[in-house]
């Protein structure tokens, strides 16, 4: 009903299936819930940031995607086939960048290019070596694909990452933290490879906990913390989703409040101040009546945005979210849009 | 599920297998730790015989040492049997364990396993792979100690032909003959640790403990042996056929126990790579 | 969980497989087959057919198994399943016989006239003019050779019955079974020998004692076939830069320091059949001089006595005091002055053959 996952650039969703789509899926490890009932579905040809603190189930969730993982429960689709069974017929259409670059120290970016090369079943032998030429040449890898891999920095070898995930031309990519230890320009040569790929009607998976990453990328969102999805949908529609609040900063917090309730604003007693639910009303409204009930007015100020406050919460302090933060979403996210 | 159509038809399309063991193969022969065993392998048979040649040198009338030694002085063509034999009791098993111990083991840890799951190669095809590249690098090993022992020994130790345990003389090419033989054999049996050190492999993500683990296989077997109230469960040890080895250089081949060293190392091979393909299908990469 | 399903399957099917390919392995063949039916025959007349049986061509394997509760020096150490010897033989006399001996081998040929013994850890060969006199280890090492001996032995002093049938070699074989007759006093219940039916060979010597389901000392075929053998394997020319001694009867090089211990032995055998025992009288310095083998060098002296000491009893009697050591099969006395006496008797027989002296 929000209309969080419909119009979507490309289709209406009942039309294309999901790219990717995940029910109550649930993986424990050694008796340690990692994942649980995540719900998760990546609209064909979106843009989809994975937003979530370290140790919130990012990976486990795309481990399970790509079947490198069984989930404990739950299903996973990927390009329709059911993982990790239908592995073989979905996977070579999917490129992957997961936990980090895995390569072979003692082979050069090029050779270990060739390498995985070699066991992707779309490339014919002939085109290997252009195709690994292409995808050195596209994360700006050429000059070094010489040189071994241990000597490569830490940019180097998530270029070399990402290079692997684009040998073969795909129609799912999935990439897991990808601008982890690349400087500025390395981010923004990420962010381009990603908008080529949206262009080219590709679907990206992209997961991160940097909010600035997945806000100039994507065109979707899920946000994920301690192993569930807690939000999902549209960039847009979550940027704005949630009631905003205003933050009033008074001496006289008792007397504001009772201002505000005669006039039917629910409000809230915080530190320094109060929080105003401004969902049935507007600021210059609650500013109007405070200061006509004589409540001395130091600052107001507008509440940041659903998704970044949700984020930003999850994200500078994973602690104190524990039990607020969850209580919150619940208020802050539409129903429908998770 | 009815609507859920794919738009392109998945088809199960695979890389061809000559190619990821070729892939396979010339990544291990690049990995330095490999060549540096191969490289030691490979002097070990001619470090033995300039050991033996010094020794004759200096006493030659008494015979000395124990064992197949005692023949290799004057006896070049024995230099390779002598040596493989020699290695089979330590340095073969640890090569072939640490060879396996990298394929699964390593490449998790390195998390290039990652790299093929998702490419995808297929598990079971995962595990032929990485079983022809053990096998194909032990046989390698083998082959290249053949070569050194054979040209150390006749350069080294000379002698016509082979001089068998038997007392008789083979000539050069039944000699020639006897030391593939032994490649063989010493090479299946480094097969069967390396299977029993694949099924490890697939269950651990450090392959120091592949390693231990098959070194564990083969002095607890070789302490068993030893034990004589445990002689029942000889036959069914994987070191037993290891000493049995050296009965290549007997005149008349003794075919008994040689076929019988070689199906017990079957029945490891068996058991290794079913346990490995067993947990390799489920194991989370 | 289909895959998990799969993979148990792979698992069990797979370890299932190699784990009865290794007891296959292991037990030998024809355990567990039923008994092959064979036309009855009494037992004088297998005797008989055992002591008049022409050897044949024939190649086999030997295996041996002693659980004697001691290891006795010359016998090589048998391990289940592990042939310590191969014999070939063409019928006429030429025969081979290959001794493994753990890391070497000893390789006796015997081509007619000749007989050679290799030693490949000294590469010596011994050149004996006539015919093979082989040792008493070697002997022992042919269960046809050392069954027919015991057979002709211990017919008098024994109950012979045919106990059914076995399969030896995978060759169908009579059980003629020698049970001591009640008035033997011994440790032994008694000796099966397991007879060829068709070439009636010998081809297994059980050795049963008192008291123990399994036999304490077993000789027998592994491979047996007959057929005519490769000429060559009677034949031998000793390799070149071998040491050939020209030998002359008890000449032994290889065994120097045994067969010299033997000859000091001063030998005699008291009592007969089973009860036979064996005296003699160690070298004066037998109990004190170090003991020559099991001297790794660095461990500390060890003298006969005080190996007695260790797998011995203190005993004393009418012979002084001594020491005995019992074996499933036999026991030894072994008197602080020197005397010793042997058999497959209890202790007592052992005290009386002394005193006799």
């Amino acid at each position: 009903m929000s209309g969080v996952s419909e119009g979507t650039v490309a289709a209406p969703a009942a039309a294309v299936p999901p790219a990717a789509r995940t029910r109550g899926l649930r993986k424990v490890y050694r008796g340690t819930v990692a994942v649980d009932s995540v719900d998760l579905e990546v609209p064909t040809g979106a843009v989809l940031g994975m937003l979530g603190p370290n140790g919130s189930g990012k990976t486990t969730t795309i481990r399970m995607l790509l079947g490198l993982v069984t989930p404990t429960a739950g299903e996973v689709e990927l390009l329709g086939q059911k993982m990790p069974d239908g592995a073989a017929l979905a996977l070579p259409e999917v490129g992957a960048l997961v936990e980090g670059p895995g390569f072979h120290p003692f082979l050069s970016g090029r050779e270990n290019l060739m390498r995985v090369a070699a066991a992707e079943p779309l490339l014919a032998s002939a085109r290997i070596p252009g195709a690994v030429a292409d995808a050195l040449e596209r994360v700006g890898l050429t000059r070094a694909a010489g040189r071994r891999y241990r000597g490569y920095s830490l940019g180097m070898k998530q270029r070399l990452g990402l290079a692997s995930a684009l040998l073969v031309p795909r129609r799912f990519v999935i990439l897991d933290e990808p601008t982890n230890g690349l400087d500025p320009a390395g981010t923004r040569e990420v962010r381009a490879v990603i908008a080529d790929l949206h262009a080219a009607g590709t679907t990206v998976l992209v997961s991160s906990h940097l909010l600035a990453e997945v806000e100039a990328t994507c065109t979707h969102v899920a946000v994920l913390n301690q192993g569930t999805v807690v939000a999902q949908g549209e960039l847009a529609a979550l940027l704005e989703a949630g009631s905003a609040n205003l933050l009033v900063t008074t001496p006289e917090v008792t007397r504001a409040v009772e201002a505000l309730r005669d006039h039917r604003i629910p409000a809230r007693a915080v530190p320094d101040g109060l929080r105003v639910d401004l969902t049935a009303t507007t600021a210059p409204q609650v500013v109007e009546t405070l200061v006509h009930a004589g409540v001395p007015v130091h600052e107001v100020r507008r509440q940041r945005t659903g998704l970044e406050d949700l984020f930003a919460r999850l994200t500078e302090d994973t602690n104190v979210i524990e039990d607020a933060a969850l209580d919150d979403l619940a208020t802050l996210i539409p129903e429908d849009a998770r | 599920m009815t609507a859920m159509t794919v738009p392109a038809p998945l088809t199960a399309r695979r890389a061809p297998l000559p190619r990821l063991m070729r892939s396979e193969l010339r990544m291990m022969l690049r990995r330095p730790r490999t060549l540096i065993g191969l490289g030691l392998l490979a002097l070990v048979p001619v470090v033995a015989g300039i050991g033996i040649a010094i020794a004759t040198d200096a006493n030659s009338d008494e015979p000395m040492g124990q064992g197949l030694e005692t023949l290799v002085a004057g006896n070049g063509l024995l230099l390779p049997v002598f040596a493989l034999v020699v290695s089979l009791n330590m340095l073969l098993p640890l090569t072939g364990a640490m060879l396996a111990a990298d394929a699964l083991a390593g490449e998790t840890a390195h998390g290039t396993l990652r790299n093929l799951l998702t490419a995808p190669v297929g598990r079971a095809r995962l595990l032929a792979v990485k079983a022809f590249g053990v096998a194909t690098v032990s046989l390698l090993a083998t082959l290249l100690m053949a070569v050194t022992g054979t040209i150390a020994g006749i350069l080294l130790l000379g002698g016509e032909g082979m001089l068998t345990s038997s007392g008789t003389q083979l000539p050069f090419l039944d000699g020639v003959g006897r030391v593939l033989l032994t490649v063989v054999l010493v090479t299946v049996q480094v097969w069967a640790l390396a299977a029993v050190a694949l099924a490890v492999s697939a269950w651990t993500e450090h392959p120091l403990i592949v390693v231990v683990v098959s070194l564990g296989l083969v002095i607890v077997s070789g302490v068993l042996s030893v034990i004589p109230a445990l002689d029942w469960l000889d036959p069914v040890l994987i070191t037993t056929s290891w000493q049995s080895v050296s009965d290549v250089v007997r005149d008349p081949l003794p075919t008994g126990s040689i076929t019988e060293g070689l199906l017990r190392a079957a029945c490891y091979i068996v058991i290794g790579y079913s346990l490995a393909l067993s947990r390799i299908l489920t194991r989370d990469g | 969980m289909n895959r998990k399903r799969t993979a148990l399957a792979v698992a069990a099917a797979g370890t299932a497989t190699g784990v009865v390919g290794l007891v296959l392995i292991a037990s030998p063949a024809g355990a567990g087959e039923a008994p092959p039916a064979l036309p009855d025959i009494s037992a004088e007349a297998l005797v008989q057919s055992v002591l008049d049986a022409d050897a044949p061509a024939m190649a086999g394997a030997v295996e041996l198994r002693n659980d004697l509760g001691l290891p006795l020096p010359g016998l090589p150490q048998g391990k289940p399943g592990e042939d310590v010897a191969r014999i070939y033989a063409d019928g006429q006399g030429r025969a081979r016989l290959s001794l493994d001996e753990g890391g070497s081998e000893r390789t006796i040929v015997h081509d007619g006239s000749t007989t050679w013994i290799w030693n490949s850890a000294t590469r010596s060969v011994q050149k004996l003019e006539g015919g093979p006199d082989e040792e008493r280890a070697e002997r022992m090492a042919d269960p046809a050779t050392a069954a027919r001996d015991f057979v002709a032995l211990m017919q008098k002093d024994s109950t012979v019955t045919v106990d059914g049938t076995a399969r030896v070699a995978d060759r169908p074989a009579y059980q003629l079974v020698l049970t001591p007759k009640p008035t033997e006093r011994t440790l032994l219940r008694e000796v099966r020998i397991a007879v060829d039916s068709e070439t009636r060979l010998p081809l297994r010597l059980d050795v049963l004692a008192n008291g123990q389901a399994e036999p304490a000392l077993r000789v027998g075929f592994t491979e047996f076939a007959t057929g005519a053998q490769d000429a060559g394997l009677f034949s031998f020319t000793p390799p070149a830069g071998a040491k050939v001694t020209e030998g002359e009867r008890g000449e032994r090089p290889s065994k120097q320091e045994r067969t010299d211990a033997l000859e000091g032995l001063d030998l005699k055998h008291v009592g007969e059949g089973w009860d036979t025992v064996l005296t003699g009288k160690l070298p004066a310095d037998a109990l004190t001089r170090q003991a020559p083998e099991n001297g790794r060098g660095d461990r500390g002296p060890a003298t006969g006595l005080d190996l007695l000491k260790q797998v011995g009893k203190e005993v004393s009697g009418p012979f002084g005091s001594g020491y005995v050591v019992t074996t499933k099969v036999g026991t030894a006395l072994v008197t602080t002055d020197g005397r010793v006496a042997l058999g497959a008797v209890p202790q007592q027989v052992l005290v009386d053959a002394l005193g006799q002296k």
